[in-house]
């Protein structure tokens, strides 16, 4: 009930928030340079086609009017129409959100196991040769690019080595996957689809690895950091000098206590995944939510523009809710 | 309050941990299932077109990017969709093939009916009769007739777009000039003759189902838009057999197509590879048979590729700098010369494009009707650069030189030009722009150097003067005006003779090289890397490939 009660709260705290970055967005987007309408036109177009495609997108109203419009459609789940597509901006995104929060998700997900994992081995064996060895190593995965990364994978994995299926698409479109959610690999559970679930993981396999790389380092570095702390701490040392057994200070003593600085910078992490996933995506050809959301950039496709910033804000909010949440179950501490 | 809390972490975290190792534990499981599925044992990968049984012979094609809209006569700027439009709408007549130098180009010179029966002009050649074939069928199963050309022409005036826009060149401006006779003819009735009406029409005439769009009209959407962006057309060469998303856009052959030259292969599947370098991956392992959006530099590379070979093919696409007349220092014709003059052209060929460009001579491209050598008589000279500033009074002046930003081929040319114009005098400051930016800055001519490539989609003077030469050009990036060029561009308007209007364009090069609004660099020829087993491409010069005429052995 508490938690119902947090949650609530805070959903109602976002949205002058998210009202906020509403107006920022549709502001500072109309202020940076560059004429959406210029970029669909064709080569023989006059200023009538000109104000024509405006009239047609409603950017020939004062901005005050156009401001009301969108407001108004927000509310009633009408994104707008992409200048660039001509389509309805929320069907658009319906079906390139999916795939990149799949990513994302299963990227962030494996990145903590195993920063949990090695996090800990890593503080039980400080200042050890495997302890260096795993921090070195998370430095360079951190410091590569994700594009450069992707490639070499790509060259190595399936080129050379011919491990996994040529990385254009998400899914085999031979298996026929009906799109429900947009994450393939959820559609094929969904819909029974053993060809399209096992084609849809193999393409998962080297974009997941490229950021679960890129990613794993500072979640590690907490978590290590944390489990240093706990082994340093008095209660800890007076649970080993009573003589528990290894299991119950891992498990009793340790691991909890480690993780709590985790939830927080995990959500950290997510909202960076989702900005990496542009680069990630580009060289996967993975056609998810990054590449849609700056080619509404660079062609200043404003509706598309503010719906992403909204979505990614609504991203942000939601996953530190749940980081808050899960932050005060980990920690007695924490009230809420 | 702690109790509630340690209650439900009591409960909670040993299940959160199990949990959390349950589903990395099964990501683990599904990503090791993916592998395996990708390995087929452990060996290279087949071809995925091989791998789905029956499909052997399907043709891949890597695009750079998918469709973002079917919608032909609301879409953008997107290459992709104006190609697949090519292959899968009804186009009414297209151009013909011809040979030069052992590759196989579109002939602009010679255009036929391909879907219509005939298309022909009455004798002072400003009403053209359209005849259309009986029989011919949308995938809906709906004939094709006059009241599906009618409505599709309504629909692309209504639209103010691209038709609508290349049609005021050839004198028809309003849905009233489209005229239905019967049911299988129509006529066009243009305010003046025009020799552009074959070329024109090549790349207006297609054809919408009418009978189907009204279907999912409405009230507010009379012209089914939001339909047609989502759904593909039908009754072209080839039918979209199916389309996923962001992935891949698979062709079959249309069996009904009505004319000589129907489609060689029976399946051509689009697959979206986004980046050039994993292009190059998939071509080099079989998994595509074409890659269009390779950079120049990989396809270089691939020429000694085994089991690859690069096609090269003359195009009509001009890189050039575009200098504005009406900005200072290039609103002095010597400084213009003398930049042309600080140009290192054949330095340019030879290191961007490998020396897969032809040099050229006119701003008239080197395979239009009507180019003539003595249209750019400039070459790199550093000494007549230094000579032609001195003369305007400037030994030294400076400017920006705007390119596309994220375009490495532009990049190069800006460094090598900007490096040997110093030499001569003439500072030049490097400026990448994204692509709204760079509209913008256009659509205000505010831009005093820039470069500029690409072709245009009517292989014609008068067409070239229309969009580049011309007041208010969209193209006239230069704010170029010339009040004879402009008596010429309207003279060429009715002159349909070819002797005179070849006389025309003898005077417009004649003015362009005393003027010299552009600096041409050069016209690189179009390469394309391609599996050894593909054959049958077709060089499009409005840029826009013609599928039906490849094959696979």
């Amino acid at each position: 009930m508490r938690i119902a009660r947090f949650t609530a709260r805070r959903l109602l705290q976002a949205v002058p928030v998210l009202l906020g970055v509403v107006v920022v967005t549709f502001v500072l987007v109309r202020v940076l340079p560059g004429d959406p309408i210029r970029t669909i036109l064709g080569p023989n177009a006059t200023e009538a086609d000109a104000a024509a495609a405006r009239a047609r997108y409603g950017l020939d109203q004062p901005m005050w009017q156009q401001f009301v419009d969108y407001l108004g459609g927000l509310f009633t789940g009408d994104l707008g129409v992409s200048i660039q597509s001509g389509q309805s901006v929320m069907g658009e995104m319906a079906v390139r959100l999916g795939p990149t929060l799949e990513l994302v998700v299963i990227a962030v997900t494996i990145a903590t196991v195993l920063a949990t994992v090695l996090g800990i081995w890593s503080a039980r064996r400080a200042g050890r040769a495997g302890d260096h060895t795993l921090r070195v190593l998370a430095l360079v995965g951190n410091s590569l690019p994700e594009f450069w990364l992707g490639l070499v994978l790509i060259l190595v994995v399936y080129s050379g080595l011919g491990w996994v299926p040529a990385p254009s698409g998400r899914v085999d479109p031979d298996t026929n996957l009906s799109l429900i959610t947009g994450a393939d690999l959820l559609d094929a559970v969904l819909t029974g689809n053993g060809p399209a679930f096992a084609s849809a993981a193999g393409h998962l396999v080297l974009p997941v690895a490229t950021m679960v790389v890129v990613i794993v380092a500072p979640l590690m570095r907490s978590v290590r950091a944390s489990a240093l702390e706990v082994l340093g701490s008095e209660a800890y040392r007076a649970a080993a000098a009573h003589g528990l057994p290894e299991r119950t200070l891992l498990r009793g003593y340790l691991a909890r206590a480690a993780l709590v600085r985790l939830p927080a910078l995990a959500a950290l992490v997510f909202g960076f995944a989702i900005g990496s996933t542009v680069l990630v995506e580009y060289v996967f050809s993975w056609q998810g939510f990054g590449q849609w959301a700056l080619r509404g950039l660079l062609f200043r496709d404003y509706p598309v523009v503010q719906a992403s910033v909204v979505v990614i804000a609504l991203c942000y909010t939601l996953i530190f809710l749940i980081a808050d949440v899960v932050h005060a179950v980990l920690d007695p501490r924490v009230r809420i | 309050m702690a109790g509630f809390s340690r209650a439900v972490a009591a409960g909670s975290l040993p299940m959160s941990r199990r949990s959390a190792l349950r589903l990395g534990g099964g990501v683990a499981l599904l990503l090791a299932a993916g592998c395996a599925a990708g390995t087929k044992g452990g060996e290279q990968p087949q071809p995925s077109g091989a791998a789905s049984g029956g499909e052997g012979g399907a043709l891949r094609i890597a695009v750079g990017g998918y469709v973002s809209s079917w919608d032909q006569d609301f879409v953008g700027f997107d290459l992709t969709a104006l190609m697949l439009f090519k292959n899968v709408f009804p186009y009414m007549i297209d151009y013909g093939v011809k040979d030069v130098g052992g590759a196989q180009i579109l002939d602009t010179e010679s255009i036929a009916p391909t879907f219509a029966e005939s298309f022909e002009p009455d004798a002072d050649n400003k009403v053209w009769t359209l005849k259309l074939r009986k029989g011919v069928k949308f995938a809906s199963g709906n004939e094709m007739t006059a009241a599906d050309v009618k409505w599709s022409k309504d629909r692309a005036f209504a639209a103010k777009a691209n038709v609508a826009g290349v049609y005021r060149l050839i004198g028809l401006t309003e849905a009233d000039q489209v005229k239905v006779v019967d049911d299988y003819t129509v006529e066009f009735h243009q305010a003046f003759p025009s020799a552009l009406t074959w070329q024109i029409q090549a790349i207006s005439l297609y054809v919408f189902d009418s009978a189907e769009a009204k279907k999912h009209a409405t009230d507010a959407d009379p012209w089914a838009k939001e339909w047609f962006a989502k759904n593909p057309p039908t009754g072209g060469y080839f039918e979209v057999s199916k389309a996923v998303q962001g992935q891949e856009i698979e062709l079959s052959a249309n069996t009904g197509y009505p004319g000589q030259d129907p489609a060689r292969l029976s399946t051509i599947r689009l697959t979206v590879v986004s980046a050039a370098a994993t292009q190059r991956l998939q071509l080099e392992a079989g998994d595509v048979d074409i890659a269009l959006g390779m950079s120049r530099r990989d396809v270089a590379d691939l020429k000694d590729a085994q089991g690859i070979k690069v096609i090269s093919a003359p195009s009509n696409n001009q890189v050039a700098i575009q200098m504005s007349v009406a900005t200072a220092p290039f609103d002095d014709v010597k400084v213009r010369q003398a930049l042309a003059c600080a140009v290192p052209y054949e330095q340019i060929i030879s290191n961007v494009y490998g020396g897969d460009a032809r040099p050229a001579k006119s701003l008239v491209p080197l395979d239009m009707p009507g180019y003539a050598e003595t249209g750019y008589p400039y070459a790199y000279d550093l000494d007549r650069a230094k000579a032609l500033l001195a003369e305007a009074g400037k030994p030294s002046i400076s400017s920006e030189l705007v390119f596309e930003a994220d375009n490495a081929e532009q990049q190069q040319i800006a460094v090598l030009v900007q490096s040997e114009a110093r030499k001569a005098g003439i500072e030049l400051k490097l400026v990448p722009l994204d692509p709204a930016t760079l509209g913008e800055r256009r659509e205000k001519k505010s831009i005093p150097l820039q470069l500029t490539a690409g072709q245009l989609w009517v292989n014609d003077v008068e067409y070239m003067l229309g969009t580049s030469f011309t007041k208010g050009a969209n193209l006239n990036y230069s704010n170029y005006v010339n009040d004879e060029i402009e008596k010429i561009f309207e003279q060429s308007h009715t002159t349909v003779e070819e002797a005179e209007r070849l006389k025309l364009w003898a005077r417009v090069q004649e003015i362009l090289a005393a003027d010299v609004p552009w600096a041409i660099i050069c016209q690189p020829n179009f390469t394309l890397p391609v599996r050894e087993e593909v054959a049958g491409w077709v060089q499009p010069m409005d840029g826009l490939a013609r599928l039906r005429y490849l094959t696979k052995a």
